[in-house]
């Protein structure tokens, strides 16, 4: 069993803590967390951030990984759409992921575990409201075991 | 040891699988995978009851060779924490398995293939799974134009590789002559004595024994030996470019083979403490299965990759022994999707074999005139 | 069928090419046939059962096809969305290759069938077909047939997966994927799948497991169908291909739905029509981004 599910009981009472990974781009979405800390914004510590230069940086494969090595949710985002720092890297992410959750729903993936958005870097509240409503979400479904679990020692 | 000979109802058959399922077995026999009965397919399956057992019906998609020689298995599992390293191996215990109806193609590669499994270093979950398990094959009718069992040796109701040997009596196809083959039969018959009878009502058993042969022989007639001397010298020969142009080298073939063994082991980490190393089914198909660390390729090209395939299964495999490594199933014509056909590609390798045997005759005598 | 044959033996005579990529008798129905003379140009046939997506012979990875001289290659109107798609990515020139365009009034799922074209036979992709003609060919053999029939089989059974819940989705999946065992021959036979060295066979790092357990097989699944989105031509080999009749097709076939209502792209035979997952609006939809 994963360490990272041993140490989250869920059965003997105790409430279960989602573990929730963001893959979030450099100039806008990780400023604006930064802001959201030094500011002292309360949030659900449950979120674990990735930082990559862009949105069109996020790979699909990344998010599948994520779900394979035990994370229970995964939040994407980057700048707004005209924000980008590289023009229009956000635009096509925008495409890429549009055609990628609907391939997660078809497979049977509840997309209720994975979070778009934008989050500029003067929206700190913005992501704290992100974090929270994903965290608590994510913590409704449960822990996502039906997908680490595929592999089958039989 | 000349075989015993019982007889076995279909109620018999029903009771069998009851009783084998109550005594713990495992059960597997091939079952029809849709309900459509326009292109009926079939695969091995664990079974609850003998009414699911599709006898007579399609051969499974893939062989029975996915119960010994899983497409995925486990070696062992790491886990360090700080600096120690701790190991986890599979216990070694297998779970006792009954085959029933396998096709006799595809109990005959078992015994062909514990020769590369026992020879070098003994393959102990090979072994372990081939010690738990119990075979009885039921005589097959041929299924198409692809199957060719008799051109490699064998015959629609070979007893290789089988305990027990099923063959239909009537046309319901549900009665059964029994020849009991092995100690591992023998243990199984007597433990289970109840469900047989005796003395064998024959029936139609030698009848459709005999024209079950008569139909696969027609499929292709060809001279096992005289490819092989061909093969081992003839290796660089334009034939293949020629056989392999619409072949996609998508390993189709050796996935549904019975008797391709290839492997790749694998360490598969999560994250960065712990991990598994696997097993994982390989084929000679794939431009990957030669390529070096440094780059190189011996088999650049799917010429190669399918000499290799017909080389490994007609020359190299009964040189070192004396098996031919391939039952005849016709598995690999039926999954092509490019229609790459064996026969076809045997035939014309006899072709050629006869035809240089021929010449190599001509020179000789011109020789000594 | 003539008109096929007297031209592919022209090309072989005058030398414009060394071989014919078409269609023959196989030992189980129609097959891919590489003609080199012009006296085995009698082999060609073209009919219903001329499944075969040849296309895939041109991709960059058939490196040792392209030693053997340049091609002719006889293509349907849905194999031209192969090619389109090939040119479009600089896979191939269109010097490289002579185009005979086949017209053609449907196929079936399977080259062994007989018989009468019918709404229980016919591919998934004739429905619909707008391309019974190709374009951007250099030559066009036969005369238009009719419309083939339509099938909603493909579509009722991706409304049907789309009506389950995720739970039922992901159990439908893990039953089907259970039987993948990673052979690839979907990739194989597929002629959009370019790349040199598979994304999956990668190990260091390795993001899609190469074991043939069910987490590797839904990664690998996944993978694929997004690498094709915007890009497959739907010609269904990937399903055809597979040894284990896993349904890839209701896959590819939900993929390109989702293009298409969104981006309205169908993949077609111009190969000057931009790749949609290459290219973006402003206004494009973003209601899932919060």
């Amino acid at each position: 069993m994963n360490e990272a599910t041993a140490a989250r009981p869920s059965s003997e009472g105790e409430a279960f803590e989602p573990r929730i990974v963001a893959f979030v781009c450099n100039w806008c979405t990780y400023t604006g967390a930064d802001l959201a800390g030094t500011s002292r914004i309360q949030m659900a510590p449950n979120v674990r951030i990735v930082r990559l230069p862009c949105t069109g940086r996020i790979d699909p494969l990344f998010v599948v990984k994520a779900f394979e090595r035990g994370a229970d949710g995964v939040i994407v985002s980057g700048c707004h759409p005209g924000d980008c720092h590289y023009t229009a890297g956000n635009y096509h992410a925008r495409r890429r992921f549009a055609v990628f959750r609907e391939t997660l729903s078809f497979l049977g993936i509840d997309l209720d575990r994975l979070t778009f958005s934008w989050v500029s870097a003067s929206e700190g509240r913005k992501w704290s409201e992100i974090v929270n409503e994903t965290t608590a979400r994510v913590r409704e479904l449960g822990p996502f075991t039906s997908y680490r679990d595929l592999v089958d020692e039989g | 040891m000349k075989p015993e000979k019982l007889y076995l109802t279909e109620a018999g058959l029903a009771k069998l699988t009851h009783d084998l399922r109550e005594a713990g077995a495992r059960v597997i026999a091939p079952v029809l995978a849709t309900e459509s009965s326009s292109n009926p397919v079939a695969d091995y399956r664990e079974i609850e009851d003998a009414g699911r057992i599709a006898l007579g019906g399609p051969l499974p998609r893939l062989s029975l060779k996915e119960f010994f020689l899983p497409p995925t298995e486990a070696l062992l599992s790491w886990r360090q924490v700080k600096g120690d390293i701790s190991l986890d191996q599979p216990s070694g215990d297998y779970p006792r398995t009954v085959v029933v109806g396998a096709f006799p193609c595809d109990a005959a590669a078992l015994p062909v293939l514990d020769k590369v499994m026992g020879w070098d270093y003994r393959d102990d979950p090979w072994f372990g799974r081939r010690k738990a398990t119990t075979i009885i094959s039921r005589a097959c009718a041929v299924k198409d134009s692809s199957c060719f069992c008799p051109a490699v040796g064998l015959s629609p109701d070979s007893l290789k590789g089988a305990d027990i040997l099923l063959v239909p009596v009537d046309d319901s196809g549900n009665n059964h002559l029994v020849e009991v083959l092995t100690p591992a039969g023998e243990e199984l018959v007597e433990a289970h004595r109840d469900v047989f009878e005796s003395p064998p009502d024959e029936g139609k058993a030698d009848e459709l024994r005999k024209a079950a042969l008569d139909r696969a022989s027609e499929n292709l007639d060809i001279e096992p030996g005289a490819i092989k001397s061909w093969l081992e010298s003839n290796f660089e020969h334009d034939v293949w470019a020629d056989i392999a142009d619409r072949c996609h080298g998508c390993g189709a073939c050796a996935s549904v083979c019975p008797t391709c063994h290839c492997f790749d082991i694998i360490d598969e980490p999560e994250g960065i403490d712990r991990g598994t190393r696997r097993r994982n089914w390989d084929t000679c198909q794939a431009s990957l299965f030669t390529l070096h660390g440094s780059g190189h390729n011996p088999r650049p090209e799917q010429s190669a990759r399918y000499r290799q395939r017909v080389m490994h299964k007609f020359a190299i495999y009964p040189k070192r022994f004396e098996e031919i490594l391939c039952t005849g199933c016709g598995r690999c014509s039926r999954a092509c999707a490019a229609g790459m056909d064996l026969p076809e590609v045997l035939r014309t390798l006899d072709q050629l074999a006869s035809s240089s045997e021929k010449q190599t005759e001509a020179s000789s005598t011109g020789g000594v005139g | 069928m003539r008109e096929l044959q007297e031209l592919s033996s022209k090309l072989l005579s005058e030398g414009d090419v060394s071989v014919v990529i078409g269609y023959e008798e196989g030992p189980r129905g129609v097959r891919p046939a590489f003609i080199r003379t012009p006296e085995e140009t009698n082999r060609l046939v073209f009919d219903h059962r001329a499944v075969q997506n040849l296309a895939v012979y041109l991709s960059p990875r058939r490196a040792h096809l392209r030693k053997r001289g340049r091609p002719a290659v006889v293509i349907k109107g849905c194999d031209a969305r192969a090619v389109a798609g090939l040119l479009r990515e600089s896979q191939i020139s269109r010097d490289d290759v002579v185009l005979i365009g086949v017209r053609c009034g449907g196929v079936y799922r399977d080259p062994e069938s007989n018989g009468p074209l019918s709404e229980e036979n016919v591919a998934d992709r004739c429905t619909g077909c707008d391309l019974r003609e190709p374009g951007h060919v250099d030559h066009l053999v036969g005369e238009l047939p009719s419309e083939p029939p339509a099938t909603d089989r493909r579509k009722s059974r991706i409304a049907g997966i789309e009506a389950m819940s995720p739970e039922e989705r992901f159990d439908f999946w893990s039953s089907e994927l259970e039987r993948c065992i990673r052979c690839h021959a979907c990739r194989e036979v597929c002629p959009m799948c370019v790349c040199e060295r598979c994304v999956c066979e990668k190990t260091d790092p390795s993001w899609v497991e190469s074991s043939p357990h069910l987490r590797g097989a839904l990664a690998w699944q996944i993978t694929h169908a997004l690498h094709l989105a915007g890009r497959c031509s739907d010609c269904g080999e990937c399903e055809r291909a597979c040894p284990a009749g896993i349904p890839l097709s209701l896959i590819k076939g939900k993929v390109n739905q989702v293009v298409e209502d969104r981006f309205d792209y169908r993949a077609g035979d111009d190969p000057d029509v931009p790749s949609p997952l290459g290219d973006f609006r402003l206004e494009d939809d973003q209601e899932f981004i919060k």
